[in-house]
């Protein structure tokens, strides 16, 4: 009853946090909440998790949530890398911001057009 | 459908990260056909953007190393701010001749398509090694399959766009993965494309600062990974 409790805990804290990655990606929360959804009916009806993993071929319900627990560990890391490129965008709009408002022409030689703009971190990058 | 285009409209881009032994030469190269030569240095340890300043080419620094997608995307940023009517784009080791880009140019112009490619499967891969040649043939085959596109080299740094096509391709994907967003935005747009044939001479240099076979694996992961994320 202890450990019933402490996953539906786990598992109801992943799908708020699953919605809150929405902005990330779309494929990603909806795996999350799919899980955190399956997990809390898999926590509460444990037989139910045997019935299901003899219907898929394996043996044990215990094996079946091994199983799935590799596959979220994929997803999680998934999710990390995105978010990680997500920052790296930021970074290299910045990078591009701060080049673009320095150029360095030879002696003599001008730009036609000032490359220096506003930078806002939350436009689209197209808009920066 | 010919075009004419003023030459001070045309803007050349070339992505550098310590290229401090050829640089010199291929802004001498480039600049004895287009007076505008842009230089993205990203980020280089060495003397690049000094040697490309003095080489007479505008140098733009990123701060930190981004990658060649990222500084292409960068100098194509600036060239478009400067009015550039028509862009091309070469690599930093000195494999490529600023005479085919103008070559391709002219075709650009000729057909009115909107970007030109360039391929060293049409004209001469000198020195091509036998893996990297597999390479890019199966790279021909999986861009065919992902982007439906019938082309005959996928990883060539020769490029020409019209500045409508530099405005609607912009670059994500900051590394290697870069030639082949490109090609996916081609597709994805229907923009008009050509392929010119192109000489490229690998050189000791250039092999050793081009890519991989490994870098083929990283290029279609972020490819995909580039998909799933927004």
């Amino acid at each position: 009853m202890i450990i019933q409790i402490l996953l539906t805990l786990g598992l109801v804290v992943l799908i708020p946090y699953a919605y809150a990655q929405r902005a990330t990606s779309r494929l990603i929360p909806v795996a999350m909440t799919t899980i955190g959804v399956v997990g809390l009916y898999f926590v509460w009806l444990p037989d139910h998790a045997n019935d299901l993993a003899h219907l898929v071929g394996v043996g044990r319900g215990a094996d079946l949530v091994l199983y799935c627990w590799i596959l979220i560990s994929l997803i999680v890391a998934l999710n990390l890398h995105i978010v990680a490129r997500s920052n790296l965008r930021l970074i290299t709009e910045l990078a591009r911001y701060i080049a673009l408002s320095e150029p360095r022409t030879p002696c003599g030689m001008s730009p036609r057009h000032p490359a220096g703009r506003t930078f806002d971190a939350g436009a689209p990058p197209g808009e920066r | 459908m010919s075009r004419i285009v003023d030459p001070g409209a045309v803007f050349v881009v070339i992505a550098a990260y310590d290229e401090e032994p050829v640089i010199g030469q291929v802004i001498a190269d480039a600049k004895g056909r287009f007076p505008n030569v842009v230089v993205v240095d990203d980020g280089s340890n060495d003397a690049t953007p000094e040697l490309a300043l003095a080489a007479g080419a505008v140098v733009l620094r990123h701060p930190v190393n981004l990658g060649q997608g990222a500084a292409l995307q960068t100098g194509i940023v600036y060239a478009l701010r400067q009015g550039a009517e028509v862009i091309g784009t070469l690599d930093a080791d000195g494999q490529h001749s600023a005479a085919d880009l103008q070559r391709m140019g002219e075709a650009l112009m000729e057909s009115g398509a909107d970007v030109a490619l360039g391929s060293r499967f049409l004209g001469r891969a000198e020195g091509l090694p036998f893996a990297r040649r597999v390479v890019l043939k199966l790279a021909v085959v999986l861009t065919r399959w992902m982007t439906g596109l019938r082309l005959t080299d996928v990883h060539n740094g020769l490029r020409v766009f019209t500045a409508s096509a530099a405005r609607r391709i912009r670059i994500t994907q900051n590394r290697m993965a870069h030639a082949s967003e490109i090609l996916d935005e081609i597709a994805h747009q229907g923009l008009r494309h050509i392929e010119v044939p192109v000489s490229i001479r690998y050189t000791e240099y250039s092999l050793a600062k081009g890519q991989r076979i490994s870098d083929a694996i990283r290029v279609i992961g972020e490819m995909l990974i580039g998909k799933i994320a927004r």
